[in-house]
C-alpha cells in the first residue's frame, strides 16, 4: 500500500486550492462529487484523493470568501451542495497562477541549471 | 466572520452531514450505473468516499482551525509585543484600567440606582398622587381619590410613624421608624411575605388594629431570627400588637420617604377621615391594565377640580408621578452626568492609548512591510494589530474590574444619605456585561485607526521612511495632533465640571446655618409606651432630665426640640394674626412649626435679634409667648415691629382663640435645605402646653435633645444617655448625632459631586499630560537628526526649544479652545448641581485654562530641554 500511495503526487498545501478554483471557474457551479470525479479525470487518476479530503479546501475557500456553496438538485434529480467562484475568487486565481508560475518557473530554472 | 462561525458551529455541522449524505449518494447511483447492485453500489461508495470519519474531522478542523490558529498565533504574537515595550503596556494599562474601572464603578450605582425596576411587581405601573408631586394629602382627601377616580387597580395610604419598642426582657428600649398603612397597600405593591401574612380587610378599622408587619431586619435584629415569631405580642408605644408576618430581606417601602421603615402597622384613620387640610398621607396607586398615565393624570385632574370646588383650597396642584420618579428624580441628572464624565475619562484614556500606539506603529512600519511583502493580507495585518490592542484593552479590563470592585465598594462608602437604593448597589451579571461592552469598544475606538494605518501604510514608503528615520508621514502627524487637542479639549470640559463644582461646595460650606453647630450633640429621646408619656408629666419630665443634663462635667448648657433643623422632620402650621381679617381659604399666614424646651437657642447659640427667648417661666400658667423668625416677621409684620403681636393657631374648647405673644425675633436658621432660603418660622414653648409636641390622641411621643459640651460633644452621648435612663430603662434613645454632622449631612450630595468630578478631573488632567509628553518625546527623538542639523547649522537652544514646543502648545490651546465651546455648552447641563456660581464661571474658566497651560508646559518641558541638549555630531551619527 505505500508504495501504491507514493506513486500518487501528494497535493501540496494551498495548490488543492488553486485546482479547486481553476475547475470551478472552467466548469461552473459543481458539487464536491463532480469536483473529485473532475479531478481524477484531469490527472488522469495520477493525483488521487480520498473524495472526503477535498471538504478542507471546499471550507477553506468558502471562509475565504472565493467560493460560494448552494443547495441544487443534480441532473438525476438529487439534492446537492453546488459551489461556484466568486469575483473575489476570480482574482485570487490570477494572483494564484501567476504566482504558482513564477514559482514553477524558479523551481525548473534552478533544477535545469543545476543539470 | 470568524467569531460567528464559532456560534454557527451546529448549523455547519448539519449542513455538512447532509453534503456527506449527497456526496455519498451521488457515488453510489454512480456505481449503479455501472452495474452494482444497491448494496454492493452502496460499499464501494464508501470505499471511494475514504473513511466518513475522517472527511468529517478534516471539515471541523478546517472550518475552526484557521481563526482559532491565527488567533492563537495572534494572541501569542500580541503578548510579546506588548512585552517588549514594558514601558508603553505599563501606561496604556494603566490608562485603560483607571478608565474602564471608573466606568464600572459609575455605572454600577447607575445600574443599581437607575436602571433596575424597584422591587415591586410591575413597579412600572406603580405611580404616587400627591400634592405638587411630593407633598402629603389629607385623609378625606385620599378617601374621594380612592372612591371616584377610574383610572387605578388600587389605591393605598401610608402615614409615618414612630414606634417605641419595649420588651419585658430587659433588652433596652428602640425607637423605631414606622409606617402606617391601608390595608391594600401592601398588596397593591404586589409583595409577598417571607411567612406569616399581610394585613386582611377589616384590620384597618379601629379596635382590630393591633397587627404588625416585620422588616426583615427588625426580625434579625431584635427577634433573632424567631421563627415562633408569628402570633406573639409586641409593645409598641405600650401597646400590644400581634406579629402577623416577616418581610423578605429585599423589601423596603417606602421608597422614597421614611425609607428607615422597619415596622408597618394598618392605618385606622380615626376621625381624620373627615380632614382636608392636615397633610400627612402619601398615596401610592397602580394603574389599571391599558390606562397610560396621561389618561390617569387627565382623570385626577379632573376630579380634583371637582373636588377644590365642593371643598375650596384643598384639592389644588394635585399631581400623579410614576413611582420611580419619585425614587430617582432628584439623583438622575448627577448620576447621569457624572457617568457622562466617566465617558470622558476614557475617552481621554483611550485617545492616548490611541496616540501611542500609533507611535508604536511608525516605529514598526518596517515590521509591518516585511510582513506584507512576505504575503500577510491586510485583513490579517489589520487582525493582528486589533488583537494585540484587545490584549491590551482586555488586561485594562481586568484591572479596571478590580478598580471597580474596588471603586463601588468606596462610592457606597462615601455616598450620601440622599442616594435612593444604595444598598443594591454590586458588581452584577449587567455591570460586566457593559465592562466587556466598554472594554471591547475601547480596543476598537483606540485600536482600529492606528491598525488601519498600519496595514493601509503603503511597502515602498514605509521602508522609505523608515529608512530616513526623519519625521512622521504628514497625515499621521494629523491625526495624532488630533487626538491630543481631543485629549485637551475633554480635559478642558472635565475641569470646568469640576471647578464649578468645588466652587459650589465652598459656596455652600461658607453658609451661615444661622447657628452654631460646633460642640453640640443631638438625639433622640422617645417616651411613647412609658410612665413619661402621660400628658400631664410629660414635660415635667423633659424639665427634669435637662436640669440632670446640665449637671454633667462637660457639659454647658442643653434644651431640646421636636424637630432638629436639617435633620428631623418639618412640620408646617397655618396661624390667625390678631387685628387681622379672615384670610381666604387656602391663603392664611403659615410658618414652620418648632416646639422648644428652655435653653434650646442658647444651646445652639441661635442669636436672638430681638426681644427674649423661651425659658422655665414660660409655663402652663403663664400666658402664652412664641418666638418668630427673621423671615416670618419680615413677611407678616413687614412694617412693623412683631414683637408684643399676637396670633393664634387654634381654638380652645369654649371656641375662643388661644392667644400666643410674641416675645423674641429669632435669626433665621436653615430647616430642611441647606441651600435654600428659610421659610418663616414660628417657636412655641413645650412647658406651656403638652399637647404641642404632639397630637394628644397620637403615640407619637418623642423629643430631641441637644447639649452643648466644652469639646468632643460626641464624647458626651454614652453619659446623656445614662442620665435618660436612669429615669427610665424603657425610654428608647435613638438618632444619636452631632449637629456637625448633620451640616455634613446636609451638603452631602454636593461633596460627593464633587468629589467624584474631582477625582475625575485629575486623572483627565494627568492622562493629557501624559498624552503630550508622549507626543513631543516621540517627536523629539524622532527629529533628534534633524535638530542636530539645524544646530549645526546655527539654530540657537532657544530657536530649538520654539521649533519643538510651538506644535505641541499649538495642540493644546486648539484642544483648550473646543473644550471651551463644549464647556459652555455642556455645563448648562449642571446648572441644577451648583450652588452660588453660574455655570460659565469666569473664575473658574479663567482658573481651568492656566491649570492645564501648566500642565502642558510642564508635560513638554522635559523632552524639549532634552532637545536643546542634543549634540549636533551624536545627533548625526544617530541612526
Amino acid at each position: 500500500m505505500p508504495s501504491e500511495e507514493a506513486d500518487r503526487i501528494a497535493v501540496l498545501q494551498g495548490t488543492l486550492d488553486l485546482i479547486v478554483l481553476r475547475t470551478l471557474q472552467t466548469m461552473g457551479p459543481q458539487h464536491a462529487y463532480a469536483i473529485a470525479t473532475r479531478l481524477q479525470q484531469v490527472s488522469e487518476d495520477l493525483l488521487h484523493l480520498n473524495q472526503g479530503t477535498l471538504y478542507p479546501a471546499l471550507v477553506r475557500l468558502e471562509q475565504q470568501g472565493r467560493i460560494k456553496g448552494a443547495w441544487g438538485k443534480t441532473d438525476s434529480n438529487r439534492e446537492a451542495k453546488f459551489y461556484s467562484i466568486t469575483k473575489t475568487g476570480e482574482k485570487a486565481l490570477a494572483q494564484e497562477t501567476l504566482r504558482w508560475r513564477r514559482m514553477a518557473g524558479l523551481v525548473d530554472k534552478l533544477l535545469s541549471e543545476g543539470a | 466572520m470568524r467569531l460567528v462561525n464559532l456560534f454557527r458551529s451546529r448549523r455547519a455541522e448539519r449542513e455538512m452531514t447532509r453534503e456527506i449524505d449527497s456526496h455519498l449518494a451521488l457515488l453510489q447511483q454512480e456505481f449503479e450505473r455501472q452495474g452494482f447492485s444497491p448494496d454492493a453500489a452502496a460499499q464501494a461508495a464508501r470505499r471511494e468516499y475514504g473513511s466518513v470519519e475522517q472527511a468529517k474531522e478534516l471539515h471541523r478542523e478546517a472550518r475552526s482551525v484557521m481563526w482559532i490558529d491565527h488567533l492563537v498565533k495572534d494572541l501569542r504574537y500580541g503578548v510579546r509585543n506588548l512585552l517588549r515595550t514594558p514601558g508603553f503596556t505599563f501606561i496604556a494599562v494603566i490608562a485603560l484600567a483607571l478608565g474602564i474601572g471608573a466606568n464600572g464603578a459609575i455605572f454600577s450605582v447607575v445600574n443599581a440606582v437607575l436602571l433596575r425596576p424597584l422591587a415591586y411587581k410591575d413597579a412600572d405601573r406603580l405611580v404616587t398622587v400627591l400634592h405638587r408631586g411630593a407633598g402629603p394629602v389629607a385623609t378625606a382627601n385620599y378617601i374621594d381619590w380612592r372612591n371616584q377616580s377610574h383610572s387605578f387597580e388600587a389605591m393605598g395610604a401610608a402615614d409615618y410613624w414612630t414606634a417605641n419598642l419595649t420588651s419585658s426582657s430587659g433588652n433596652p428600649a428602640e425607637h423605631l421608624y414606622a409606617l402606617k398603612v391601608t390595608q391594600n397597600l401592601l398588596p397593591l405593591l404586589g409583595v409577598q411575605p417571607l411567612f406569616g401574612r399581610l394585613f386582611v380587610p377589616g384590620e384597618d378599622q379601629q379596635g382590630a388594629d393591633h397587627e404588625v408587619i416585620l422588616s426583615y431586619r427588625l426580625w434579625q435584629r431584635r427577634f433573632n431570627r424567631d421563627s415562633n415569631i408569628l402570633g406573639t405580642p409586641i409593645t409598641l408605644n405600650g401597646e400590644a400588637y400581634t406579629v402577623v408576618g416577616v418581610m423578605p430581606p429585599s423589601f423596603q417601602f417606602a421608597p422614597f420617604w421614611a425609607t428607615h421603615a422597619e415596622l408597618w402597622v394598618p392605618d385606622a384613620f380615626g376621625l381624620s377621615i373627615h380632614n382636608r387640610d392636615d397633610n400627612h398621607l402619601r398615596v401610592f396607586a397602580r394603574l389599571k391594565s391599558g390606562i397610560t398615565l396621561t389618561q390617569a393624570r387627565a382623570d385626577v385632574a379632573a376630579l380634583t377640580a371637582r373636588l377644590d370646588k365642593e371643598y375650596p383650597a384643598t384639592n389644588r396642584g394635585v399631581v400623579v408621578t410614576p413611582l420611580k420618579e419619585n425614587v430617582v428624580g432628584k439623583i438622575e441628572t448627577p448620576l447621569l452626568l457624572l457617568l457622562g464624565a466617566v465617558g470622558f475619562v476614557l475617552l481621554i484614556a483611550c485617545a492616548n492609548v490611541a496616540h501611542m500606539l500609533l507611535a508604536r506603529t511608525s516605529d514598526r512600519q518596517k515590521e509591518i512591510a516585511v510582513r506584507t511583502a512576505l504575503g500577510a493580507g491586510r485583513t490579517r495585518v489589520v487582525t493582528q494589530f486589533l488583537t494585540e490592542n484587545l490584549v491590551l484593552a482586555m488586561t485594562g479590563a481586568f484591572l479596571g474590574l478590580l478598580i471597580a470592585f474596588g471603586g463601588t465598594k468606596a462610592l457606597i462608602v462615601l455616598s450620601p444619605a440622599y442616594i435612593p437604593r444604595v444598598e443594591t448597589i454590586a458588581i452584577d451579571f449587567r455591570v460586566l456585561l457593559f465592562l466587556l461592552f466598554i472594554a471591547v469598544l475601547t480596543a476598537l475606538s483606540f485600536g482600529l485607526i492606528p491598525a488601519l494605518h498600519a496595514a493601509a501604510g503603503n511597502l515602498s514608503d514605509a521602508l522609505k521612511e523608515g529608512g530616513r528615520g526623519d519625521s512622521e508621514g504628514l497625515h499621521r502627524t494629523r491625526l495624532r495632533s488630533f487626538l491630543v487637542a481631543s485629549e485637551f479639549a475633554l480635559a478642558f470640559v472635565l475641569l470646568i465640571g469640576t471647578g464649578l463644582m468645588i466652587r459650589s461646595f465652598f459656596a455652600l460650606e461658607s453658609i451661615d446655618p444661622g447657628f452654631n453647630a460646633h460642640n453640640v450633640i443631638s438625639m433622640i429621646v422617645s417616651v411613647a409606651g412609658t410612665k413619661e408619656a402621660d400628658l400631664s408629666h410629660r414635660t415635667i419630665f423633659y424639665g427634669q432630665l435637662l436640669q440632670k443634663i446640665r449637671s454633667l462635667p462637660g457639659v454647658d448648657s442643653a434644651g431640646a426640640i421636636n424637630h432638629l433643623p436639617l435633620a428631623g422632620d418639618l412640620w408646617g402650621q397655618s396661624f390667625r394674626i390678631e387685628g387681622r381679617p379672615a384670610p381666604r381659604p387656602g391663603e392664611s399666614p403659615a410658618a414652620i412649626y418648632r416646639i422648644v424646651m428652655p435653653g434650646y437657642f442658647e444651646t445652639m447659640r441661635l442669636p436672638l435679634r430681638r426681644g427674649r427667648a423661651i425659658t422655665d417661666r414660660d409655663d402652663a400658667r403663664e400666658p402664652g409667648v412664641v418666638i418668630v423668625n427673621e423671615r416670618a416677621a419680615r413677611e407678616y409684620w413687614p412694617r412693623e415691629d412683631p414683637i408684643g403681636k399676637r396670633i393664634t393657631l387654634d381654638n380652645d374648647k369654649n371656641g375662643q382663640p388661644v392667644w400666643l405673644t410674641v416675645v423674641g425675633v429669632a435669626a433665621n436658621a436653615k430647616q430642611s435645605d441647606w441651600a435654600a432660603v428659610p421659610d418663616p418660622e414660628i417657636y412655641l414653648a413645650a412647658l406651656q402646653n403638652a399637647a404641642f409636641l404632639g397630637d394628644v390622641g397620637s403615640h407619637i411621643a418623642y423629643i430631641t435633645l441637644v447639649v452643648r459640651g466644652d469639646e468632643n460633644p460626641a464624647g458626651l452621648a454614652s453619659a446623656v444617655k445614662q442620665v435618660v435612663w436612669s429615669f427610665d430603662r424603657n425610654l428608647a434613645i435613638s438618632d444619636v448625632v452631632t449637629m456637625d454632622r448633620v451640616i455634613a449631612d446636609a451638603n452631602s450630595q454636593t461633596r460627593f459631586e464633587m468629589l467624584l468630578l474631582g477625582a475625575f478631573g485629575t486623572v483627565a488632567l494627568v492622562l493629557a499630560a501624559i498624552g503630550i509628553y508622549g507626543v513631543m518625546n516621540y517627536s523629539v527623538s524622532r527629529r533628534t537628526r534633524e535638530i542636530g542639523i539645524r544646530i549645526s547649522l546655527g539654530a540657537s537652544r532657544f530657536d530649538v526649544l520654539r521649533i519643538v514646543t510651538q506644535h505641541a502648545m499649538l495642540q493644546a490651546v486648539v484642544g483648550a479652545a473646543i473644550g471651551l465651546t463644549g464647556a459652555v455648552m455642556l455645563s448648562k447641563l449642571m446648572t441644577r448641581m451648583l450652588f452660588g456660581v453660574q455655570p460659565t464661571d469666569p473664575y473658574t474658566f479663567a482658573g481651568v485654562a492656566v491649570v492645564l497651560g501648566f500642565a502642558a508646559i510642564v508635560a513638554t518641558y522635559i523632552p524639549a530641554r532634552r532637545a536643546t541638549r542634543i549634540e549636533p555630531m551624536t545627533a548625526l551619527r544617530n541612526e
